[in-house]
């Protein structure tokens, strides 16, 4: 913990929440996407595009940025924004860095968005883009070592080496997700799946299957931040930011490289948990970033759900089904929802503690955990606890 | 060659034109003599910008591999094994490369590296050490 921090806890809110749909072609712009969710997270907390005084979004080339979406939707006066580089691992920073300028009065109403056309125009997992900056890729990149997909299976199989961590484990958690999904209106993926059908899914990068991957989407999802006083005006019901934590960790470039089965949240949830004043038995739900199966797997070792290696039968025990212990993106995750680079499970968060998540709604649920990218990409992630006002 | 032509960097140069001769080479940082893969102008230990070249046999063991079975790179064949290798040389240092095992890659074994010309790039694919 750093000794001087802000009193934080709970001094901001999360006030809205707005969605484009998801779709495998939207058919507009990604500044389009961005304004659309923009507004829909202002009419969702009760604001006009008037009140705005902040925007922030996190890309890595592929959205829009503040600089665009502000003169899109004509607001003036912006006293604070944040345009991110980054993936994944900074989608909760984002949010962090907004509930900061917000507690320090840089900015009262902040936006935070993300807008990407991954399966129309920009397939992260795919092939046919440019490579990533980074000096690490002349190392991979030669030997068709290039994409995420790839990655995560590798360290993926490093579990499973380590640990006994089981195809099925994997298949557990993506059945699981899809059954939360079957609930959620807003799933790209509705149709209910079986272990079998997760094991008899197509290759990828072996040990990963095609269930055990993300769906690549095009859409938007948007959060309004202010402070947690004046959120309790507004038309919904305040969602208190508790705690926002993120930076770098445990490495896993070729240079510095520790134990690729632990990642950068195994540093940052102590952190985070002091924070707000919680620790993993005070979370109610969670909702953990899915790009793959195994990055929940080892999030839940990491976050303190579970001891080190145990990740594998904890999901397979049933504990992170909605009806379990500790319910897991009960909007059906990266996986089944849809993909919105961190910003949709804040989202879903949000409508839990709201008690507005209809048919996969989790009685009672006052304390969500959100988490970004956990860092096998690059060395840093970010998360957040919310907290029912 | 089964993916992307390497693009060195300034950091990088040498080591790729020593991999072309068939030299796999490491840094040994001259402050504190803790030895570094890959190429970088400074020392993550001491931070120290002093350091020369050591010539190390390309061995390591098998920390994890995965099987491409979709093509990733547009134009490769699948599927293709590429293997993560912890370096004798560095223990913090992973190399990757493609294996050419003949077959599936263990847990943990000793491994070689065998160097592969493809076209006028030379690059390190892994064998079982035997
Ligand atoms: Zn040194």
């Amino acid at each position: 913990m750093p000794k001087r921090l802000l009193d934080f806890r709970d001094a901001t809110a999360i006030a809205g929440v707005g969605y484009t749909p998801f779709s495998k072609n939207s058919g507009v712009s990604t500044l389009t996407l961005a304004c659309r969710a923009v507004l829909a997270a202002l009419d969702d907390a009760g604001l006009s595009a008037a009140d705005v005084d902040g925007l922030a979004t996190h890309r890595v080339g592929d959205s829009a940025p503040p600089t665009l979406v502000g003169p899109a939707l004509g607001l003036t006066g912006l006293s604070w924004h944040l345009d991110q580089f980054g993936g994944g691992s900074v989608s909760h920073a984002v949010v962090g860095q907004a509930a900061l300028a917000v507690a320090a009065g840089m900015a009262e109403t902040v936006v935070c968005y993300r807008a990407i056309n991954a399966r129309s125009e920009f397939r992260m997992g795919g092939t046919g883009r440019g490579l990533p900056v980074s000096p690490e890729v002349q190392y991979q990149a030669p030997y068709g070592y290039v994409a995420p997909p790839q990655q995560y299976a590798m360290y993926a199989r490093a579990h499973m080496l380590r640990y006994g961590t089981t195809a099925e484990h994997f298949g557990a958690l993506a059945v699981t997700q899809r059954a939360n999904a079957v609930k959620n209106p807003r799933a790209l993926m509705r149709t209910p799946i079986t272990l079998e059908d997760y094991l008899a899914s197509r290759w990828i990068a072996e040990p990963f299957r095609l269930l055990d991957c993300c769906l690549e989407t095009d859409g938007a999802c948007a959060v309004v931040v202010t402070t947690a006083e004046r959120a309790r005006a507004l038309r919904r019901p305040p969602v208190l930011i508790s705690a926002a934590a993120w930076g770098g960790g445990q490495s896993h470039l070729s240079g510095a490289a520790g134990d690729p089965t632990v990642t950068a949240a195994a540093e940052l949830a102590p952190r985070l948990y002091a924070q707000a004043g919680l620790g993993p038995a005070d979370v109610d739900v969670a909702e953990i970033y899915d790009c793959f199966t195994y990055s929940v797997v080892v999030q839940l070792e990491d976050y303190g759900f579970c001891p080190k290696g145990e990740g594998g039968p904890y999901v397979a025990s049933g504990a992170t089904a909605l009806d379990g212990p500790l319910p897991v993106n009960t909007h059906g995750g990266f996986l089944s929802e849809g993909y919105v680079h961190g910003v949709n499970h804040i989202a879903e968060a949000v409508s839990q503690l709201r008690g507005e998540a209809g048919d996969r709604q989790v009685p009672g649920a006052e304390v969500a955990l959100s988490t970004a990218q956990p860092g096998y990409v690059l060395p840093a992630t970010s998360a957040l606890i919310l907290r029912r006002a | 060659m089964a993916g992307h032509r390497p693009e060195p960097d300034r950091d990088s140069r040498e080591w790729w034109e020593r991999i072309a001769r068939h030299e796999f080479a490491v840094q040994r940082c001259a402050g504190c003599g803790v030895d570094r893969f890959p190429a970088r102008a400074f020392c993550p230990a001491c931070r120290g910008e002093e350091w020369r070249w050591r010539a190390v046999e390309p061995e390591g063991r098998v920390e994890s591999w995965i099987v491409a079975r979709q093509p990733f790179v547009p134009g490769v064949a699948v599927p293709y094994v590429v293997v993560m290798v912890r370096l004798s040389a560095v223990p913090d240092g992973l190399a990757y490369g493609n294996w050419r095992g003949g077959r599936e890659p263990r847990a943990g074994e000793r491994v070689r590296g065998v160097y592969r010309e493809e076209g006028d790039v030379t690059l390190v694919d892994w064998e079982p050490a035997g």
